[in-house]
């Protein structure tokens, strides 16, 4: 089986008392082995969301998600999921437990799962997990408290790495980090990525971090994908005009002469009850009548290369 | 107040030797260790540095706002249009804060009043500074707004009903109603969107420019500073390790640190297969080293690193360097 | 090595880092002092006391204190402080096992109608609202009735009415911790509900949970004193409230045997509520600077 995972018509609704909200709203897509998807979007575009209803965190409102060619939308058996698919999570300050030591956060899910025999070798895998993270064996008995957020989020990985899982969701795991300290958890993972052939899907607001890390790239809006490409293409030849301002809108740490005044107008509202038709346009300057009526379908405009708008083909001149 | 004269004092801010200490159970936390910059009428100076650098403990020194115990602002001169702030009194120093040096903060979700309209948040600042009657100041108010971009007609609304870019451009209004001389501005975009992040750069450039007010911007991101900055310092453990034009800084960084920080940026223009971060950690400021604060983590250290703290180099005019080996020429 | 050490001296620091904000609240401090010496009276009861509490001598009925009855001697010629003695064990044990009884309740009850929330948790928290409507006095007082006299029974009584109190500070914490990242992150782990609330959840809302337990146990020895002094509790015992109970028909010639139990349940209280206030500080710094 090449893919890994398989998306389709995933959706996500929540009820809020103003009316539903759309959090993810009917995505497909795959990821193949081995491979990192990038998510990209603005807060409240439902990444986080999108993330979390794959590997059954949350229950998907529709749709389904194949794990290896298998259906594990409706499986009862989440515990035994939870061996193949691990997240590491954004805030290394909150996600792990004040009250349990760095031996006892990473032994956890070997004491659930039942995976070692004896507190010997439970020790002995928590060593080598430890050290596989870079994690100087002398914090086994610390305290989160007692550590740096680098640190921290070095245990939330070894934690992840625990059951040895196939597929990864990481949830902005470097954005509450220092641009120093990103650097090295950045590199960690494409270290474990090569060595252990992890697959994962690396969700995040910075599109200098999701360039660097990812093969594909997927830009999500108001719970809908805007476009989907290798991550090199995204950069060479972004198509859908909300990517577009994104991309503009990074602040770089180059120094540039004159000043591209191009900006979005508006704010990214959330999603609840939305109106057919492109949920871009509002912002969009491109916005013609047809893009208020009608949600545009996601459409392969180069090969590999997959964009949702009216207009791509006149505003690229494609 | 004295009689404003920029010709003759063209320097609107001059911090010098600023010293502050924190005294905790664990021991002394050295915060700021001799800072020294200077900010003319319309310039940005860019503080940049990681968590804990000392970045916003510098910012409140200014204000004098240190929360005083546990903090201390044990030596230093604060020149505020020649004036030195750490020397004048209780009742003076609040005519100036919000008057002639307002504060922007990184948390827009937070710093504004929720019991309280937008419209008397920015109103009630200008009637503690300047004797306007209350309908004038809810004039000044709806003036404000327009400033920022948010319609007039919003002023009656409360901070909850406003999205958080929208929050920052009020706070950006509080921060502006008595039209200060000097702004500082705390991570003012850390918590909004990129798209969002743009407008408000956007915005806060466009006033700085039109008001030629002074604006210290504190940030841990080197690319909102080549956005808007002209001058930049770059932090470390309560050290200023270079500092000069934005220029000196993009073009020909000198500190090792410096230098670390521009490569542990994942680049969009470049494509490299592995970062290369800065090894290590910054130094507990409760137990800083002997020598040079960033020696432990510098892949030129040498011998000499570790005797005492190196003095700042003057490299070009302009250009200071806090390192040993670029006083030797090796920095290059 | 030495770092090795360093960790083991910080990870015993965030007790220290308790006790130390603890010792420096001087009410606190006092009330600890009281609360030690009241607890160790309880357990040497058998030692302090001069004579049994049960052992009646009609040739000295009434005696105001001296020096072989300090606090005098009540109308049966008991000797009022062996009794007042020996009823700080019977106050004690009633308010510790009653307390004990309705944390446990409070605490599970509470725990599952704040992590499950929805139709459960409308249902505990509206039904814990009813008992709260009630005065904690009333309702002691009816179930204690409707079951019968004596210590067990108020007991019971004491725990059922206050196991409200528990399951709001425990579904309230609950609320706050449940949205924590790492307890998703146990989710996503695999650890079981259970699992999830006692490793996860209830470490983290202990401190809450002790103190309102200190300040519980004050309530409780106030209650079984109000309830021995209804006739509710066991009379052949020497219960602080039936003590008083007994002496209030000669409040107007023999005061002291009305005033020393009273005394006793006062200091008793006290104590508890400066303690716990202290402690609530002290776990909890960012409430109080």
């Amino acid at each position: 089986m090449e893919e890994l995972i398989q998306v389709k018509n995933l959706k996500k609704y929540f009820d809020t008392p103003r009316g539903k909200l759309h959090a993810v709203d009917d995505l497909s897509f795959t990821i193949s082995h081995g491979q990192t998807l990038g998510v990209v979007g603005e807060s409240g575009c439902g990444k986080s969301t999108l993330g979390r209803v794959i590997i059954r965190l949350l229950d998907p409102t529709d749709g389904t998600v194949l794990f290896e060619g298998k259906d594990i939308t409706r499986s009862k058996d989440i515990k035994s999921l939870r061996r193949n698919l691990q997240m590491i999570f954004q805030d290394p300050y909150s996600s792990l437990n004040p009250r349990m030591s760095v031996s006892e956060i990473i032994s956890e899910p070997l004491i659930v799962h039942h995976l070692c025999r004896g507190s010997a070798e439970i020790e002995a895998r928590t060593r080598q997990l430890m050290d596989t993270v870079g994690l100087a064996s002398r914090f086994i008995n610390a305290y989160p408290h007692e550590m740096d957020g680098g640190r921290r989020q070095r245990i939330g990985i070894a934690r992840a790495l625990a059951l040895n899982p196939k597929f990864i969701v990481c949830d902005e795991p470097v954005s509450a980090l220092d641009v120093s300290i990103q650097a090295q958890i950045l590199n960690l993972m494409q270290d474990l990525q090569e060595s252990m052939g992890f697959t994962y899907m690396f969700i995040t607001h910075n599109l200098s971090v999701v360039k660097h890390i990812s093969t594909d790239i997927m830009v999500m809006y108001l719970g809908m994908m805007v476009e989907k490409c290798p991550a090199d293409e995204l950069f060479e030849r972004t198509l859908h005009p909300y990517s577009k301002a994104l991309l503009a809108a990074i602040p770089e740490p180059t120094l540039k002469k004159d000043r591209q005044a191009k900006l979005l107008r508006g704010e990214i509202v959330s999603p609840i009850e939305p109106k057919p038709g492109c949920r871009f346009a509002a912002r969009c300057e491109f916005a013609g009548p047809a893009c208020f009526e009608r949600t545009p379908d996601l459409e392969e405009v180069l090969p590999g290369h997959y964009v949702a708008c009216h207009r791509v083909n006149e505003i690229n001149q494609l | 107040m004295s009689v404003k004269n920029p010709d003759m004092r063209p320097e609107l801010l001059q911090v010098k030797d600023l010293v502050i200490q924190y005294e905790t159970s664990d021991g002394i936390v050295k915060a700021v260790n001799g800072v020294n910059f200077s900010l003319r009428e319309g310039e940005t100076l860019g503080l940049v540095g990681e968590t804990g650098a000392g970045k916003t403990t510098t910012a409140l020194g200014i204000m004098r706002l240190v929360p005083d115990p546990p903090g201390r602002i044990v030596s230093g001169q604060v020149f505020f249009e020649g004036k030195d702030l750490l020397k004048e009194n209780k009742v003076q120093m609040r005519a100036h804060r919000g008057k002639d040096i307002s504060m922007i903060f990184q948390d827009p979700m937070t710093s504004l009043n929720p019991v309280l309209t937008v419209g008397d948040q920015i109103a009630e600042v200008v009637r503690i500074h300047e004797k306007l009657s209350r309908a004038d100041a809810i004039k000044r108010a709806a003036e404000m707004l327009q400033i920022v971009g948010i319609p007039a007609e919003r002023m009656n609304e409360y901070p909850h009903q406003f999205s958080g870019g929208m929050k920052q451009r009020v706070v950006i209004a509080i921060a502006l109603a008595c039209s200060p001389k000097l702004i500082i501005a705390d991570e003012p975009t850390t918590a909004l969107d990129v798209t969002i992040q743009a407008q408000v750069l956007d915005l806060i450039h466009n006033i700085q420019q039109k008001y030629q007010t002074g604006m210290l911007m504190i940030t841990h991101d080197l690319g909102v500073v080549a956005e808007i900055c002209s001058k930049v310092a770059i932090m470390y453990a309560g050290y200023i390790v270079e500092y000069g034009s934005i220029e000196d800084i993009f073009e020909d960084p000198r500190h090792p640190y410096t230098k670390g920080l521009f490569g542990a940026l994942p680049n969009l223009k470049k494509k490299v297969h592995r970062l290369s971060p800065i090894d290590g950690m910054m130094p507990d400021p409760a137990n800083l080293p002997q020598g040079c604060p960033f020696e432990p983590r510098c892949p030129h250290r040498t011998e000499s690193c570790t005797q005492k703290v190196p003095e700042g180099i003057e490299v070009t005019p302009g250009h200071m360097v806090r390192c040993i080996c670029c006083a030797q020429g090796g920095g290059k | 090595m030495s770092e090795n050490i360093q960790i083991q001296a910080r990870k015993r620091s965030q007790f220290i880092e308790v006790w130390r904000r603890l010792c420096r609240n001087r009410l606190a401090v006092l009330g600890m002092i009281l609360l030690v010496v009241i607890v160790l009276v309880a357990i040497f009861a058998d030692v302090i006391a001069p004579y049994p509490y049960d052992f009646q001598d009609y040739s000295s009925v009434f005696l105001g204190p001296c020096l072989q009855h300090p606090f005098g001697t009540d109308n049966f010629g008991r000797d009022i402080f062996s009794r007042v003695v020996y009823g700080t064990r019977i106050s004690l044990r009633i308010a510790f096992i009653s307390l004990a009884g309705s944390a446990l309740v409070g605490c599970i009850v509470g725990a599952i109608a704040g992590f499950f929330g929805g139709i459960i948790d409308a249902i505990i928290m509206r039904f814990c609202d009813i008992m709260m409507a009630i005065p904690r006095m009333v309702m002691a007082i009816s179930i204690a009735t409707t079951l019968g006299p004596g210590l067990t029974n108020a007991m019971i009584a004491i725990a059922i009415s206050s196991v409200p109190n528990f399951a709001r500070v425990v579904r309230a914490s609950t609320l706050t911790v449940k949205d924590q990242e790492y307890v998703e992150a146990a989710q996503s782990i695999g650890c079981s509900t259970a699992r999830i609330i006692r490793k996860y959840i209830f470490p983290n809302i202990l401190a809450p949970i002790i103190v309102q337990a200190t300040l519980g146990v004050g309530t409780a020895i106030i209650l079984a004193a109000s309830l021995s002094f209804l006739g509710l509790g066991d009379p052949l015992v020497p219960e602080w409230g039936a003590m008083v109970s007994a002496a209030r028909s000669y409040i107007r010639d023999y005061p002291h045997m009305i005033a020393f139990p009273g005394l006793a349940i006062m200091l008793s209280v006290l104590s508890l509520n400066l303690f716990g206030d202290g402690l609530r500080d002290a776990l909890d710094p960012k409430l109080k600077k």
